[in-house]
């Protein structure tokens, strides 16, 4: 199903078994045999389980010898309650999230009378929707945490580049280089000509990212401000959509790609330097001011990026240091409200970017 | 004459390789352009099949298509099924690249051999001629008959050709692989010379600037980084699930990115102990590059700063490295009851390649430390059999040509961008791995260092259901040719489309209950 290792039993219906005489086990006839874990055989696992004190104590020897099974393995013992510890986890945290303790319980009930009762494709049935429930959730569980994780690398790779700019500007400011710290209007060209990059700022992360819906992840504030921005001026419809289709996104799922020029531009604010981060609003408003400039001069453009990676390195450097300073300076001024906008926003940037048709679940 | 003989040998040799593949067709089937048998002719013949092959390609068009093929012909193994590259197809419409494998593939199933075949061949036949020329030059450096006159000649002419910065990817690649063979023909002159090439002293040259931005590019632009990161830092949260501390040895930490989505993952655990205490342990060497006492130094002022922003208890230490980089397991700080963690990362992207000896000693230095686990992050060669450099040189040539179609599928307009991530790392990354393949020609086999640390005696660990998970939600979020695989359980491998690049495996010398 989900998983080529996982013992399921659908799996073992396709494969050759054998039952062993007298302890009932049943084992493929592959050269290398596998135990197929039957209901039966699951229940006296799990009691044995229950009984030394749950699956975090008990070990395979243990079980083995509450169990009394004979034929059965310490190996075959090990990889099954590593399962089981595994496929525990989740249990217990959809538990903590969104399922509540009745619902669990009498689903746990409807296990058991399913196994002690019904017949076989019932049994199987149940476990095969317990089983994709249970990988479901489990990889639910998993985009979350790699959305935080893609979110963790990015602010650290931010750490790197800002650090890199203040080491240019450093040396820029010693050999009496620099000038016009701070200033709007040179930085906009310079936006500008790195627009091309833009789009390859972690933005496919936050867009395609949330498959399954993104009431429950948490966006901290090492996101793109740029492209929480790019959705300013049309804030109030998305705030609360969820799975609406985005008017920047033709459709076809990769939306980084197709997303107009302004938006790019946006990203580029902030992504490649990361000084945005946590700026004040007056910064934001300008940047969006200049965006439709960036689509008026996309020759330009173009050609101030070979300006700055296809000639000499120390071009680029001043080109990086300037930025730096511009930022540095907003950086000076906090702005809590700015940073409870970016929670706000972020949640629409992925609901709306979010589901794109023809999408979906790797697993699908 | 001296040169007839060499192309004789060069025909031979080449005749060899390719029904090694079992496919029953040589060279020869793949152009059409070139008659090989001219090469066992004499001198004059030889020029003018050089200047044929020169003259005749004024088509500039995407011809990666045709390494491809050639390499599929060669490796049916590898071959994707046809839902595969159909879908690709849907997605893509009619990029080149992605022709590419369908091309390799159709040639295979002769019903649907005919799609756009007539009409592109013509673009097939540059990059088909570059192959055959890179191809003469390896040959014509290594091969039975060496003559290192011919083989400059065809560099000469080959660099004439094409251009690192520009042109199709199959041109800006044969610009890089002919650079690289051309530093191989000077440095094997002066005996143990090519070993200048390995250090990975060219990434040093350029501005710090542009490493970082190409290294932010390469990162946003694939999954290579990510996928090596997260696969191994998964595992490692797994396997340090209820410890209170965790020592990470890392052999190769860079700018120590990897360690930031492990933190913010160690911070928000939710069972087991409360966040462990982590300490990591980076491997530094002399020099002033990347990898230096200096910059290592400066990624752990970062990673503790980074730490202490996000509550993570954490401390940071160097080891260095003897002069010829072997590594000492005395030199370590080790503190009872930590889990000890063994982090591999060897070929990322924008890594370069290291001394195989200086990894074994890593290795094998860390087998006496009983780790609980070992990360290994490296790249996956062919399908074995390829041996002799000939075989590795076209298996190396159709890697990077999948690392570079993959780069173009995912940011087709962003040329100037993928340029810098060639130049910065990938250029460089080509002269190491064939500086590597041609001091290791006279070895036998080569194997990876996955199979090296069973053969040594790791233990492999199961890839868990949710790293395989991890890994197939973040290729999500590249191009749809990205593709992972789990390979004998302890290991998950990245491809584009139908070759294997990267993987990542994990490994033990612990014996545990589990």
């Amino acid at each position: 199903m989900f998983h080529p290792k996982k013992p399921s039993t659908m799996n073992s219906h396709e494969r050759p078994m054998c039952v062993q005489g007298d302890s009932g086990l049943v084992l493929t006839t592959d050269p290398k045999p596998r135990l197929r874990w039957t209901v039966e055989l699951h229940e006296r696992f799990v009691d044995a389980v229950t009984q030394l004190g749950g699956p975090d104590k008990a070990t395979p020897k243990t079980i083995m010898r509450v169990m009394g099974v004979k034929g059965l393995t310490l190996y075959h013992l090990k990889s099954h309650l590593q399962k089981f510890r595994l496929g525990k986890q989740p249990h217990k945290e959809f538990n903590d999230h969104s399922l509540k303790d009745g619902e669990r319980a009498s689903s746990l009930e409807l296990q058991r009378n399913n196994a002690s009762s019904s017949g076989m494709m019932g049994r199987s049935m149940n476990e095969m929707q317990m089983e994709v429930n249970r990988r479901l959730h489990e990889q639910l569980e998993v985009q979350r945490h790699l959305q935080l994780r893609i979110e963790a690398q990015g602010k650290y790779m931010q750490t790197i580049l800002e650090k890199a700019c203040q080491t240019l500007a450093g040396e820029n400011m010693a050999s009496g280089n620099y000038k016009g710290m701070g200033n709007h209007h040179q930085s906009v060209p310079e936006i500008s000509g790195m627009k091309e990059f833009g789009p390859l700022m972690n933005f496919p992360s936050l867009q395609d990212l949330n498959i399954y819906g993104g009431d429950h992840l948490e966006l901290h504030q090492s996101i793109d401000r740029s492209s929480i921005d790019a959705f300013l001026p049309n804030n109030d419809t998305f705030l609360m959509g969820k799975k609406r289709p985005n008017p920047y996104n033709n459709g076809n799922g990769k939306g980084p790609l197709i997303w107009s020029d302004d938006l790019r531009l946006q990203e580029l604010g902030t992504a490649a330097s990361s000084l945005g981060s946590q700026d004040d609003p007056f910064k934001a408003d300008h940047q969006i001011q200049i965006a439709p400039l960036s689509t008026d001069h996309r020759g330009n453009d173009i050609d101030s990026v070979s300006d700055i990676y296809e000639t000499k390195p120390i071009l680029s450097g001043e080109a990086m240091a300037d930025k730096k300073f511009d930022a540095a300076a907003k950086l000076e001024r906090p702005s809590p409200r700015r940073a409870a906008f970016s929670n706000e926003r972020m949640n629409t940037v992925i609901s709306a970017g979010g589901m794109p048709q023809g999408r979906s679940s790797p697993f699908g | 004459m001296v040169m007839g003989l060499d192309f004789s040998g060069y025909s031979y040799s080449t005749t060899t390789t390719s029904t090694e593949g079992d496919q029953g067709c040589n060279w020869n089937d793949w152009s059409p352009v070139v008659d090989w048998e001219a090469l066992s002719g004499d001198q004059e013949d030889f020029h003018y099949l050089i200047d044929s092959m020169m003259d005749e390609n004024v088509v500039l068009h995407q011809p990666v298509r045709s390494i491809h093929e050639g390499y599929n012909r060669l490796s049916p193994d590898t071959m994707m099924t046809d839902e595969e590259s159909n879908s690709t197809e849907d997605s893509k419409g009619l990029r080149q690249p992605v022709r590419s494998i369908h091309e390799g593939y159709n040639r295979l199933s002769p019903d649907t051999m005919m799609t756009d075949e007539e009409s592109n061949s013509t673009e097939d036949s540059k990059g088909l001629r570059l192959i055959h020329l890179l191809m003469a030059a390896a040959e014509a450096l290594t091969g039975a008959n060496k003559c290192r006159e011919l083989a400059r000649v065809i560099l000469v002419r080959l660099k004439e050709l094409v251009s690192p910065l520009d042109g199709t990817n199959m041109e800006r690649l044969a610009a890089y692989f002919a650079e690289a063979l051309e530093g191989l023909l000077d440095g094997a002159g002066g005996g143990g010379g090519g070993k200048k090439l390995l250090g990975g002293g060219k990434e040093e040259h350029h501005h710090q600037t542009d490493v970082l931005a190409a290294f932010q590019l390469l990162q946003d632009m694939s999954p290579y980084v990510k996928f090596g990161h997260f696969t191994a830092n998964q595992a490692i949260i797994e396997a340090v699930a209820h410890d209170r501390r965790v020592h990470i040895v890392d052999y190769d930490i860079m700018e120590g990115i990897q360690w930031a989505s492990l933190m913010q993952a160690l911070v928000s655990r939710k069972d087991g102990p409360p966040t462990p205490h982590l300490r990591i342990t980076a491997l530094s060497r002399g020099g002033s590059g990347r990898r230096s006492f200096c910059t290592v130094q400066e990624t752990g002022r970062r990673l503790t700063a980074f730490a202490a922003s996000i509550g993570q208890p954490f401390s940071f230490h160097q080891c260095r490295l003897d002069a010829d980089e072997t590594f000492k397991p005395s030199s370590l700080k080790l503190v009872r009851g930590e889990a000890l963690v063994i982090n591999c990362m060897l070929h990322l992207p924008h890594f370069s390649y290291r001394a195989s000896d200086s990894i074994a000693s890593f290795l094998t230095g860390s087998k006496t430390l009983n780790p609980r686990l070992i990360t290994l992050v490296e790249e996956e060669m062919g399908p074995t059999g390829e041996t002799g450099f000939m075989g590795r040189f076209m298996d190396s040539l159709h890697h990077y040509s999948a690392v570079y179609d993959s780069l173009e599928a995912g940011f087709p307009m962003q040329g100037r961008a993928r340029a810098l991530v060639e130049r910065v790392f990938l250029g460089p990354r080509i002269s190491g791995s064939l500086a590597r393949i041609y001091r290791a020609r006279s070895e036998g086999d080569v194997c990876s260092w996955g199979t090296w640390l069973a053969m040594v005696g790791f233990r492999p660990i199961n890839i868990s259901f949710a790293n395989h998970c991890q890994a197939k939600l973040l290729l999500g979020l590249y191009d749809d040719g990205y593709r992972v695989e789990e390979l004998s359980n302890n290991k998950l491998v990245l491809g584009w489309k139908s070759r294997r690049l990267l993987s990542a495996s994990i490994w033990s010398s612990q014996d545990s209950d589990l």
